[in-house]
Protein backbone atom coordinates (compact mmCIF):
# COMPACT_ATOMS: atom_id res chain seq x y z
CA UNK A 1 0.00 0.00 0.00
CA UNK A 2 2.50 2.20 0.74
CA UNK A 3 4.05 2.51 -2.85
CA UNK A 4 0.56 3.39 -4.07
CA UNK A 5 1.43 6.80 -2.29
CA UNK A 6 4.83 7.39 -4.26
CA UNK A 7 4.13 10.06 -6.29
CA UNK A 8 5.90 8.52 -9.29
CA UNK A 9 3.37 5.75 -9.28
CA UNK A 10 0.69 8.00 -8.71
CA UNK A 11 2.09 10.06 -11.84
CA UNK A 12 2.48 7.42 -13.72
CA UNK A 13 -1.24 5.93 -12.91
CA UNK A 14 -2.69 9.43 -13.47
CA UNK A 15 -0.53 9.78 -17.00
CA UNK A 16 -1.87 6.41 -17.78
CA UNK A 17 -5.16 7.15 -17.13
CA UNK A 18 -5.65 10.31 -18.79
CA UNK A 19 -4.31 8.57 -22.04
CA UNK A 20 -6.85 6.08 -21.65
CA UNK A 21 -9.52 8.80 -20.48
CA UNK A 22 -8.93 11.25 -23.63
CA UNK A 23 -10.06 8.05 -25.82
CA UNK A 24 -13.05 7.54 -23.37
CA UNK A 25 -13.73 10.98 -24.01
CA UNK A 26 -13.08 11.40 -27.50
CA UNK A 27 -15.94 8.59 -27.66
CA UNK A 28 -18.39 10.03 -24.94
CA UNK A 29 -18.30 13.39 -27.42
CA UNK A 30 -19.56 12.50 -30.00
CA UNK A 31 -22.27 10.75 -28.66
CA UNK A 32 -23.18 13.52 -26.57
CA UNK A 33 -23.08 15.04 -30.15
CA UNK A 34 -25.91 13.49 -31.74
CA UNK A 35 -27.53 13.56 -28.22
CA UNK A 36 -27.55 17.27 -27.99
CA UNK A 37 -28.55 18.17 -31.59
CA UNK A 38 -31.17 15.31 -31.79
CA UNK A 39 -32.39 13.93 -28.72
CA UNK A 40 -31.10 10.65 -30.02
CA UNK A 41 -29.64 8.18 -28.05
CA UNK A 42 -27.13 6.39 -30.39
CA UNK A 43 -26.68 2.57 -28.84
CA UNK A 44 -24.58 1.48 -32.15
CA UNK A 45 -21.94 4.36 -30.96
CA UNK A 46 -19.51 2.13 -29.81
CA UNK A 47 -19.92 -0.06 -32.79
CA UNK A 48 -19.09 2.49 -35.27
CA UNK A 49 -16.02 2.88 -33.26
CA UNK A 50 -15.08 -1.04 -34.05
CA UNK A 51 -15.88 -0.29 -37.37
CA UNK A 52 -13.18 2.08 -37.46
CA UNK A 53 -10.92 -0.16 -35.06
CA UNK A 54 -11.03 -2.93 -37.80
CA UNK A 55 -11.22 -0.71 -40.71
CA UNK A 56 -7.82 -0.17 -38.87
CA UNK A 57 -7.00 -3.17 -38.78
CA UNK A 58 -7.75 -4.23 -42.46
CA UNK A 59 -5.17 -1.46 -43.64
CA UNK A 60 -2.61 -2.34 -41.20
CA UNK A 61 -2.67 -5.89 -42.13
CA UNK A 62 -3.43 -4.72 -46.12
CA UNK A 63 -1.18 -2.00 -46.46
CA UNK A 64 0.76 -1.97 -43.23
CA UNK A 65 -0.85 1.52 -42.43
CA UNK A 66 0.20 2.74 -38.98
CA UNK A 67 -3.70 3.39 -37.15
CA UNK A 68 -2.34 7.30 -37.36
CA UNK A 69 -1.78 7.29 -40.81
CA UNK A 70 -4.13 5.37 -41.61
CA UNK A 71 -7.07 8.35 -40.08
CA UNK A 72 -6.72 9.97 -42.98
CA UNK A 73 -8.78 6.97 -44.52
CA UNK A 74 -10.88 6.42 -41.45
CA UNK A 75 -12.12 9.36 -40.54
CA UNK A 76 -13.64 11.02 -43.55
CA UNK A 77 -15.05 7.64 -44.84
CA UNK A 78 -16.77 7.17 -41.64
CA UNK A 79 -17.85 10.71 -41.59
CA UNK A 80 -19.53 9.87 -44.83
CA UNK A 81 -21.20 6.58 -43.68
CA UNK A 82 -22.20 8.94 -40.69
CA UNK A 83 -23.60 11.07 -43.02
CA UNK A 84 -25.34 8.74 -45.17
CA UNK A 85 -27.18 6.31 -42.40
CA UNK A 86 -28.54 9.56 -40.75
CA UNK A 87 -30.02 10.77 -44.50
CA UNK A 88 -31.19 7.02 -44.86
CA UNK A 89 -32.59 5.83 -41.33
CA UNK A 90 -31.82 8.01 -38.11
CA UNK A 91 -34.01 11.22 -39.85
CA UNK A 92 -37.00 8.77 -39.61
CA UNK A 93 -36.86 8.58 -36.17
CA UNK A 94 -35.94 12.60 -35.15
CA UNK A 95 -38.72 13.77 -33.10
CA UNK A 96 -40.54 10.38 -32.56
CA UNK A 97 -40.99 9.17 -29.37
CA UNK A 98 -37.11 7.99 -27.71
CA UNK A 99 -38.24 4.32 -28.22
CA UNK A 100 -38.22 4.62 -31.93
CA UNK A 101 -35.03 6.18 -32.25
CA UNK A 102 -33.63 3.50 -29.18
CA UNK A 103 -35.05 0.67 -31.39
CA UNK A 104 -33.49 1.78 -34.63
CA UNK A 105 -30.14 2.64 -33.21
CA UNK A 106 -30.17 -0.71 -31.47
CA UNK A 107 -30.85 -2.27 -35.05
CA UNK A 108 -27.93 -0.75 -36.63
CA UNK A 109 -26.18 -1.83 -33.49
CA UNK A 110 -26.75 -5.32 -34.20
CA UNK A 111 -26.38 -5.53 -37.57
CA UNK A 112 -22.86 -4.11 -37.16
CA UNK A 113 -21.62 -6.71 -34.35
CA UNK A 114 -23.07 -9.26 -36.70
CA UNK A 115 -21.39 -8.09 -39.76
CA UNK A 116 -18.56 -8.13 -38.10
CA UNK A 117 -18.71 -11.65 -36.67
CA UNK A 118 -19.76 -12.75 -39.89
CA UNK A 119 -16.74 -10.94 -41.70
CA UNK A 120 -13.61 -11.39 -38.91
CA UNK A 121 -15.21 -13.68 -36.44
CA UNK A 122 -15.03 -13.51 -32.31
CA UNK A 123 -11.30 -13.70 -31.94
CA UNK A 124 -9.66 -10.67 -30.86
CA UNK A 125 -7.15 -8.85 -32.73
CA UNK A 126 -4.63 -5.94 -32.63
CA UNK A 127 -2.45 -4.06 -34.27
CA UNK A 128 0.88 -4.11 -32.68
CA UNK A 129 2.81 -1.36 -34.20
CA UNK A 130 5.04 1.62 -32.34
CA UNK A 131 6.79 -0.94 -30.08
CA UNK A 132 8.79 0.56 -26.91
CA UNK A 133 8.37 3.61 -24.58
CA UNK A 134 8.74 6.92 -24.11
CA UNK A 135 10.77 7.81 -20.77
CA UNK A 136 9.85 10.91 -19.42
CA UNK A 137 12.15 11.66 -16.34
CA UNK A 138 11.23 9.00 -14.24
CA UNK A 139 7.80 8.08 -16.12
CA UNK A 140 7.11 5.44 -18.96
CA UNK A 141 4.27 5.84 -21.27
CA UNK A 142 4.31 3.10 -24.07
CA UNK A 143 4.10 4.86 -27.33
CA UNK A 144 1.36 3.74 -28.76
CA UNK A 145 -0.97 4.92 -26.01
CA UNK A 146 1.04 8.34 -25.98
CA UNK A 147 -0.24 8.67 -29.77
CA UNK A 148 -3.62 7.40 -29.39
CA UNK A 149 -3.80 9.72 -26.11
CA UNK A 150 -2.38 13.16 -28.19
CA UNK A 151 -4.95 11.79 -31.20
CA UNK A 152 -7.80 11.78 -29.69
CA UNK A 153 -7.07 14.71 -27.58
CA UNK A 154 -6.35 16.56 -30.54
CA UNK A 155 -9.40 15.58 -31.98
CA UNK A 156 -12.31 16.52 -29.56
CA UNK A 157 -10.77 20.24 -29.09
CA UNK A 158 -10.84 20.69 -32.80
CA UNK A 159 -14.18 19.21 -32.86
CA UNK A 160 -15.06 21.38 -29.98
CA UNK A 161 -13.57 24.35 -31.44
CA UNK A 162 -15.57 23.58 -34.42
CA UNK A 163 -18.66 24.10 -32.83
CA UNK A 164 -17.55 27.13 -30.87
CA UNK A 165 -15.74 29.43 -33.75
CA UNK A 166 -16.67 28.58 -37.08
CA UNK A 167 -20.55 29.15 -38.25
CA UNK A 168 -21.17 25.86 -39.35
CA UNK A 169 -20.68 24.80 -35.97
CA UNK A 170 -22.49 27.55 -34.06
CA UNK A 171 -25.29 26.86 -36.30
CA UNK A 172 -24.82 23.06 -34.98
CA UNK A 173 -25.55 24.43 -31.33
CA UNK A 174 -28.46 26.54 -32.62
CA UNK A 175 -29.77 23.70 -34.02
CA UNK A 176 -29.30 21.53 -30.54
CA UNK A 177 -31.26 24.49 -28.47
CA UNK A 178 -34.00 25.64 -30.63
CA UNK A 179 -34.47 23.84 -34.08
CA UNK A 180 -37.37 25.56 -35.21
CA UNK A 181 -35.62 29.36 -34.23
CA UNK A 182 -32.74 27.81 -36.13
CA UNK A 183 -34.63 27.23 -39.11
CA UNK A 184 -36.14 30.82 -39.56
CA UNK A 185 -32.70 31.91 -39.33
CA UNK A 186 -32.36 29.83 -42.66
CA UNK A 187 -30.58 26.78 -41.30
CA UNK A 188 -31.22 23.64 -43.04
CA UNK A 189 -31.67 21.39 -39.39
CA UNK A 190 -31.70 17.94 -41.91
CA UNK A 191 -28.32 19.19 -43.22
CA UNK A 192 -27.41 20.33 -39.51
CA UNK A 193 -28.39 16.97 -37.94
CA UNK A 194 -26.54 14.56 -41.42
CA UNK A 195 -23.08 16.94 -40.51
CA UNK A 196 -23.42 16.06 -36.44
CA UNK A 197 -23.71 12.21 -36.89
CA UNK A 198 -21.39 12.26 -39.72
CA UNK A 199 -19.00 14.05 -37.18
CA UNK A 200 -20.03 11.65 -34.21
CA UNK A 201 -19.10 8.47 -36.70
CA UNK A 202 -15.86 9.86 -37.52
CA UNK A 203 -14.71 11.00 -34.08
CA UNK A 204 -16.06 7.15 -32.67
CA UNK A 205 -14.16 5.64 -35.65
CA UNK A 206 -11.14 7.34 -35.13
CA UNK A 207 -11.23 6.39 -30.92
CA UNK A 208 -11.85 2.40 -32.63
CA UNK A 209 -8.72 2.78 -34.48
CA UNK A 210 -6.01 4.56 -31.63
CA UNK A 211 -8.02 1.99 -29.46
CA UNK A 212 -6.69 -1.05 -32.16
CA UNK A 213 -3.18 -0.07 -31.18
CA UNK A 214 -3.71 -0.52 -27.11
CA UNK A 215 -6.11 -2.72 -27.27
CA UNK A 216 -7.18 -6.77 -28.17
CA UNK A 217 -10.93 -5.92 -29.30
CA UNK A 218 -13.45 -8.07 -30.90
CA UNK A 219 -16.91 -6.94 -32.56
CA UNK A 220 -18.14 -7.60 -29.05
CA UNK A 221 -15.48 -5.01 -27.06
CA UNK A 222 -18.57 -2.50 -27.92
CA UNK A 223 -20.84 -2.97 -25.48
CA UNK A 224 -18.28 -2.68 -22.70
CA UNK A 225 -17.59 0.74 -24.11
CA UNK A 226 -21.35 1.87 -25.08
CA UNK A 227 -22.31 1.19 -21.38
CA UNK A 228 -18.87 3.62 -20.36
CA UNK A 229 -20.02 5.95 -23.03
CA UNK A 230 -23.38 6.42 -21.40
CA UNK A 231 -21.83 6.74 -17.90
CA UNK A 232 -19.72 9.08 -19.08
CA UNK A 233 -22.20 11.26 -20.51
CA UNK A 234 -24.55 11.46 -17.66
CA UNK A 235 -21.43 12.11 -15.85
CA UNK A 236 -20.60 14.93 -17.59
CA UNK A 237 -23.97 16.22 -18.86
CA UNK A 238 -26.38 15.36 -21.51
CA UNK A 239 -25.68 16.85 -24.32
CA UNK A 240 -22.92 19.22 -23.18
CA UNK A 241 -19.74 18.18 -25.26
CA UNK A 242 -17.15 19.49 -22.70
CA UNK A 243 -19.14 17.92 -19.51
CA UNK A 244 -18.06 14.28 -22.03
CA UNK A 245 -14.87 15.71 -22.47
CA UNK A 246 -14.33 16.35 -18.60
CA UNK A 247 -16.16 12.66 -17.95
CA UNK A 248 -14.15 10.65 -20.09
CA UNK A 249 -11.10 12.01 -18.41
CA UNK A 250 -12.23 11.49 -15.15
CA UNK A 251 -13.13 7.69 -16.12
CA UNK A 252 -9.85 7.46 -17.58
CA UNK A 253 -8.15 8.39 -14.55
CA UNK A 254 -10.67 6.64 -11.44
CA UNK A 255 -9.94 3.37 -13.35
CA UNK A 256 -6.49 3.50 -13.70
CA UNK A 257 -6.41 4.36 -9.86
CA UNK A 258 -8.99 1.91 -8.78
CA UNK A 259 -7.38 -0.55 -11.02
CA UNK A 260 -3.37 0.10 -9.29
CA UNK A 261 -5.12 -0.25 -5.75
CA UNK A 262 -7.00 -2.94 -6.34
CA UNK A 263 -7.70 -4.97 -9.33
CA UNK A 264 -8.78 -4.63 -12.82
CA UNK A 265 -11.72 -5.79 -11.71
CA UNK A 266 -12.83 -3.01 -9.73
CA UNK A 267 -11.57 -0.79 -12.13
CA UNK A 268 -14.00 -2.43 -14.27
CA UNK A 269 -17.18 -1.60 -12.05
CA UNK A 270 -16.16 2.10 -11.08
CA UNK A 271 -17.69 3.68 -14.14
CA UNK A 272 -20.98 3.02 -12.33
CA UNK A 273 -20.15 3.37 -8.89
CA UNK A 274 -18.92 6.80 -10.34
CA UNK A 275 -22.38 7.62 -12.66
CA UNK A 276 -24.16 6.77 -8.97
CA UNK A 277 -22.29 9.35 -6.77
CA UNK A 278 -22.49 11.97 -9.72
CA UNK A 279 -26.40 10.98 -9.87
CA UNK A 280 -26.82 11.38 -6.02
CA UNK A 281 -24.96 14.74 -5.67
CA UNK A 282 -25.02 16.47 -8.91
CA UNK A 283 -28.24 14.65 -10.98
CA UNK A 284 -27.68 16.93 -13.87
CA UNK A 285 -24.05 16.16 -14.54
CA UNK A 286 -20.55 18.08 -13.67
CA UNK A 287 -21.56 20.48 -16.54
CA UNK A 288 -25.10 20.56 -15.59
CA UNK A 289 -27.14 20.57 -18.72
CA UNK A 290 -30.26 21.68 -16.68
CA UNK A 291 -31.33 23.77 -19.63
CA UNK A 292 -31.56 21.02 -22.17
CA UNK A 293 -34.74 20.84 -23.36
CA UNK B 1 -52.45 50.90 -53.89
CA UNK B 2 -49.36 49.02 -54.89
CA UNK B 3 -49.30 45.12 -55.13
CA UNK B 4 -49.22 43.73 -51.57
CA UNK B 5 -45.88 42.42 -50.64
CA UNK B 6 -47.67 39.48 -48.74
CA UNK B 7 -51.05 38.23 -50.11
CA UNK B 8 -52.89 35.43 -47.55
CA UNK B 9 -56.31 34.50 -49.78
CA UNK B 10 -58.72 31.53 -48.06
CA UNK B 11 -55.96 30.28 -45.72
CA UNK B 12 -56.93 27.00 -43.86
CA UNK B 13 -54.06 24.97 -41.50
CA UNK B 14 -54.86 22.46 -39.04
CA UNK B 15 -52.72 20.71 -36.04
CA UNK B 16 -53.26 17.23 -36.51
CA UNK B 17 -57.32 17.06 -36.32
CA UNK B 18 -58.05 20.15 -35.36
CA UNK B 19 -58.33 22.49 -37.69
CA UNK B 20 -57.74 26.44 -36.45
CA UNK B 21 -57.80 28.53 -39.69
CA UNK B 22 -61.01 28.53 -42.22
CA UNK B 23 -59.96 30.29 -45.30
CA UNK B 24 -58.10 34.00 -43.38
CA UNK B 25 -57.29 36.77 -46.01
CA UNK B 26 -55.00 39.33 -45.15
CA UNK B 27 -52.37 41.32 -47.32
CA UNK B 28 -49.38 43.59 -46.03
CA UNK B 29 -48.41 46.62 -48.45
CA UNK B 30 -44.89 47.51 -49.11
CA UNK B 31 -43.93 50.30 -45.58
CA UNK B 32 -47.01 49.10 -43.79
CA UNK B 33 -47.47 48.32 -40.30
CA UNK B 34 -50.01 45.42 -39.99
CA UNK B 35 -51.43 44.09 -36.25
CA UNK B 36 -53.72 41.09 -36.18
CA UNK B 37 -55.71 40.90 -33.16
CA UNK B 38 -57.69 38.31 -31.27
CA UNK B 39 -58.71 36.22 -28.02
CA UNK B 40 -56.77 33.13 -27.49
CA UNK B 41 -57.31 30.51 -29.81
CA UNK B 42 -58.40 32.89 -32.78
CA UNK B 43 -55.35 31.58 -34.66
CA UNK B 44 -53.35 34.52 -34.67
CA UNK B 45 -50.14 32.83 -34.11
CA UNK B 46 -51.22 30.29 -36.77
CA UNK B 47 -51.07 32.73 -39.58
CA UNK B 48 -47.72 33.56 -39.25
CA UNK B 49 -46.28 30.43 -38.51
CA UNK B 50 -48.00 29.12 -41.76
CA UNK B 51 -46.25 32.16 -43.41
CA UNK B 52 -42.84 31.06 -42.66
CA UNK B 53 -43.08 27.65 -42.98
CA UNK B 54 -43.54 26.21 -39.39
CA UNK B 55 -47.31 25.13 -40.12
CA UNK B 56 -48.72 24.20 -43.19
CA UNK B 57 -52.19 25.06 -44.55
CA UNK B 58 -54.18 22.54 -46.19
CA UNK B 59 -55.85 24.86 -48.35
CA UNK B 60 -55.23 28.63 -49.62
CA UNK B 61 -52.32 30.45 -50.60
CA UNK B 62 -49.88 32.58 -49.53
CA UNK B 63 -47.52 35.21 -51.69
CA UNK B 64 -44.51 36.77 -51.26
CA UNK B 65 -43.51 39.29 -53.44
CA UNK B 66 -45.51 37.56 -56.03
CA UNK B 67 -44.25 34.27 -54.97
CA UNK B 68 -46.42 30.99 -54.13
CA UNK B 69 -44.28 30.24 -50.53
CA UNK B 70 -47.20 27.77 -48.99
CA UNK B 71 -45.04 24.66 -50.14
CA UNK B 72 -41.98 26.05 -49.92
CA UNK B 73 -38.94 24.70 -46.97
CA UNK B 74 -39.33 26.27 -44.21
CA UNK B 75 -35.29 27.18 -44.01
CA UNK B 76 -35.66 28.86 -47.61
CA UNK B 77 -38.01 31.47 -46.19
CA UNK B 78 -35.57 33.95 -44.45
CA UNK B 79 -33.63 34.20 -47.93
CA UNK B 80 -36.81 35.76 -49.80
CA UNK B 81 -36.75 38.88 -47.20
CA UNK B 82 -38.46 37.57 -44.50
CA UNK B 83 -37.83 37.88 -40.59
CA UNK B 84 -39.30 36.14 -37.75
CA UNK B 85 -39.51 37.09 -33.67
CA UNK B 86 -40.83 34.13 -32.21
CA UNK B 87 -43.18 34.50 -29.67
CA UNK B 88 -41.25 34.39 -25.98
CA UNK B 89 -38.52 36.13 -27.18
CA UNK B 90 -36.30 32.81 -27.84
CA UNK B 91 -33.20 33.11 -27.92
CA UNK B 92 -30.33 31.09 -28.31
CA UNK B 93 -29.63 30.86 -24.71
CA UNK B 94 -26.27 28.96 -24.26
CA UNK B 95 -24.64 31.19 -27.30
CA UNK B 96 -23.41 35.08 -26.95
CA UNK B 97 -25.35 37.59 -27.97
CA UNK B 98 -22.95 38.43 -31.02
CA UNK B 99 -22.99 34.31 -31.56
CA UNK B 100 -26.98 35.08 -31.59
CA UNK B 101 -26.96 37.74 -34.18
CA UNK B 102 -24.49 36.01 -36.39
CA UNK B 103 -27.18 33.09 -36.79
CA UNK B 104 -29.76 35.69 -37.67
CA UNK B 105 -26.94 36.25 -40.90
CA UNK B 106 -26.29 32.79 -41.23
CA UNK B 107 -27.35 32.81 -44.81
CA UNK B 108 -24.23 35.00 -45.07
CA UNK B 109 -21.00 33.17 -46.43
CA UNK B 110 -18.72 35.77 -46.20
CA UNK B 111 -17.44 36.45 -43.30
CA UNK B 112 -16.75 40.56 -43.08
CA UNK B 113 -20.68 40.99 -44.67
CA UNK B 114 -21.55 39.08 -41.65
CA UNK B 115 -19.60 41.41 -39.35
CA UNK B 116 -21.08 44.38 -40.69
CA UNK B 117 -24.35 42.90 -40.65
CA UNK B 118 -23.81 42.31 -36.90
CA UNK B 119 -22.05 45.78 -36.69
CA UNK B 120 -25.09 47.75 -38.51
CA UNK B 121 -27.88 45.85 -35.37
CA UNK B 122 -25.20 47.14 -32.96
CA UNK B 123 -25.07 50.21 -34.12
CA UNK B 124 -29.01 50.27 -34.02
CA UNK B 125 -29.21 48.28 -29.87
CA UNK B 126 -26.27 49.83 -28.14
CA UNK B 127 -27.40 48.23 -25.59
CA UNK B 128 -26.72 44.33 -27.40
CA UNK B 129 -23.17 45.88 -28.06
CA UNK B 130 -22.76 46.50 -24.76
CA UNK B 131 -23.77 42.64 -23.40
CA UNK B 132 -21.89 41.02 -26.94
CA UNK B 133 -20.17 38.64 -25.26
CA UNK B 134 -22.74 37.71 -22.86
CA UNK B 135 -24.83 34.53 -22.86
CA UNK B 136 -28.09 35.33 -23.87
CA UNK B 137 -29.54 33.17 -21.33
CA UNK B 138 -28.05 35.79 -18.83
CA UNK B 139 -30.16 38.92 -20.36
CA UNK B 140 -33.02 40.64 -18.87
CA UNK B 141 -36.84 39.58 -20.46
CA UNK B 142 -36.45 43.15 -22.46
CA UNK B 143 -32.88 42.46 -23.54
CA UNK B 144 -33.83 38.91 -24.91
CA UNK B 145 -36.83 40.62 -27.03
CA UNK B 146 -34.80 43.10 -28.26
CA UNK B 147 -31.68 40.68 -29.48
CA UNK B 148 -34.53 38.48 -31.13
CA UNK B 149 -35.84 41.51 -32.94
CA UNK B 150 -31.82 42.52 -33.84
CA UNK B 151 -31.59 38.66 -35.05
CA UNK B 152 -34.71 38.90 -37.41
CA UNK B 153 -33.22 42.05 -38.94
CA UNK B 154 -29.84 40.97 -39.52
CA UNK B 155 -30.60 39.85 -43.19
CA UNK B 156 -32.16 43.53 -44.11
CA UNK B 157 -35.20 42.10 -44.40
CA UNK B 158 -38.23 43.16 -46.57
CA UNK B 159 -40.87 42.49 -44.06
CA UNK B 160 -40.45 41.63 -40.20
CA UNK B 161 -42.87 39.37 -38.37
CA UNK B 162 -43.17 39.48 -34.83
CA UNK B 163 -45.68 37.30 -32.79
CA UNK B 164 -46.41 38.61 -29.30
CA UNK B 165 -43.62 41.14 -28.90
CA UNK B 166 -44.76 42.60 -25.70
CA UNK B 167 -46.12 38.91 -24.29
CA UNK B 168 -44.64 37.88 -20.73
CA UNK B 169 -42.61 41.66 -20.11
CA UNK B 170 -42.78 44.22 -17.30
CA UNK B 171 -44.51 46.93 -18.16
CA UNK B 172 -41.37 48.84 -18.65
CA UNK B 173 -39.91 46.80 -21.44
CA UNK B 174 -43.55 46.58 -22.71
CA UNK B 175 -42.88 50.43 -23.51
CA UNK B 176 -39.34 49.58 -24.72
CA UNK B 177 -40.51 46.94 -27.31
CA UNK B 178 -42.96 49.41 -28.62
CA UNK B 179 -40.65 51.98 -28.57
CA UNK B 180 -38.36 49.99 -30.72
CA UNK B 181 -41.14 48.89 -33.24
CA UNK B 182 -41.82 53.01 -33.74
CA UNK B 183 -38.75 53.74 -34.49
CA UNK B 184 -38.60 50.28 -37.02
CA UNK B 185 -41.62 52.01 -38.75
CA UNK B 186 -40.16 55.66 -38.63
CA UNK B 187 -37.03 53.37 -40.99
CA UNK B 188 -39.43 52.33 -43.43
CA UNK B 189 -40.26 48.68 -42.44
CA UNK B 190 -42.57 47.00 -43.40
CA UNK B 191 -43.88 44.58 -40.01
CA UNK B 192 -46.61 42.29 -39.64
CA UNK B 193 -47.54 41.60 -35.64
CA UNK B 194 -49.64 39.41 -33.76
CA UNK B 195 -49.97 41.20 -30.28
CA UNK B 196 -52.65 40.13 -27.27
CA UNK B 197 -51.66 44.01 -25.97
CA UNK B 198 -55.01 44.86 -29.35
CA UNK B 199 -54.77 48.27 -28.19
CA UNK B 200 -51.22 49.11 -28.18
CA UNK B 201 -50.77 47.27 -31.39
CA UNK B 202 -54.10 49.31 -33.24
CA UNK B 203 -52.53 52.36 -31.73
CA UNK B 204 -49.20 51.71 -33.44
CA UNK B 205 -50.42 49.89 -37.08
CA UNK B 206 -51.62 51.47 -40.12
CA UNK B 207 -54.04 48.37 -40.49
CA UNK B 208 -55.55 46.21 -38.17
CA UNK B 209 -57.03 42.34 -38.63
CA UNK B 210 -59.54 41.31 -36.10
CA UNK B 211 -59.80 37.36 -36.53
CA UNK B 212 -62.38 35.28 -33.96
CA UNK B 213 -61.82 31.39 -33.93
CA UNK B 214 -59.72 31.21 -37.60
CA UNK B 215 -61.93 33.74 -39.64
CA UNK B 216 -61.48 37.39 -40.22
CA UNK B 217 -63.92 39.28 -38.36
CA UNK B 218 -62.59 42.85 -39.01
CA UNK B 219 -60.33 44.51 -41.00
CA UNK B 220 -59.94 48.31 -40.88
CA UNK B 221 -57.52 51.08 -40.31
CA UNK B 222 -55.98 50.84 -36.88
CA UNK B 223 -57.61 54.12 -35.50
CA UNK B 224 -61.15 52.89 -37.11
CA UNK B 225 -60.70 49.75 -35.62
CA UNK B 226 -59.42 51.09 -31.96
CA UNK B 227 -63.16 52.93 -32.81
CA UNK B 228 -65.29 50.86 -33.38
CA UNK B 229 -67.36 49.88 -30.17
CA UNK B 230 -67.58 46.22 -31.47
CA UNK B 231 -64.14 45.57 -31.84
CA UNK B 232 -63.65 47.65 -28.46
CA UNK B 233 -65.93 45.31 -26.78
CA UNK B 234 -64.97 42.00 -28.25
CA UNK B 235 -61.14 42.88 -28.12
CA UNK B 236 -60.35 45.26 -26.33
CA UNK B 237 -61.55 44.57 -22.87
CA UNK B 238 -65.12 46.65 -22.67
CA UNK B 239 -63.56 50.22 -22.40
CA UNK B 240 -60.32 49.08 -23.59
CA UNK B 241 -57.15 50.81 -22.76
CA UNK B 242 -57.14 55.11 -22.88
Amino acid sequence: MQELLDPVVLGQLLIGGLLAGALYALLACGLNLVFGVMRIINIAHADLMLVGAFAAWVLFATLGLNPVVALALVVPAAFLFGYGLQAVLIERVVGRPLLASLLATYGVSILLVNLGLLIFGSDYKSVPVWQGSFVVGEFVIPKPRAAAGAVAVALALGVYFFLERTRLGKAMRAVSEHPHVATICGIDTRRIRMIAFGLAAAMAAAAGAMLSMIYSFSPLTSADFIQKCFAIIIIGGMGNFLGALYGGLLLGVVEAYVGGVLTTQWAEAVAYLLLVLVLLVRPTGLRGAADVR
Amino acid sequence: MTEPLLAIRGLETAYGAVQVLFGVELDVHPGEIVAVIGPNGAGKSTVIKTVIGLARSSKGSIRFAGEEISRMAPHRIPALGIGYVPQGRIVFARMTVEDNLEMGAFLIGERARRRRAVDAVFAQFPRLHERRAQLAGSLSGGEQQMLAIGRALMLDPRLVILDEPSLGLSPKYVDLIFEQLVDLKRQGRTLLMVEQNAARALELADRGYALELGRNRYSDSGAALLANPEVRRMYLGGAGRA
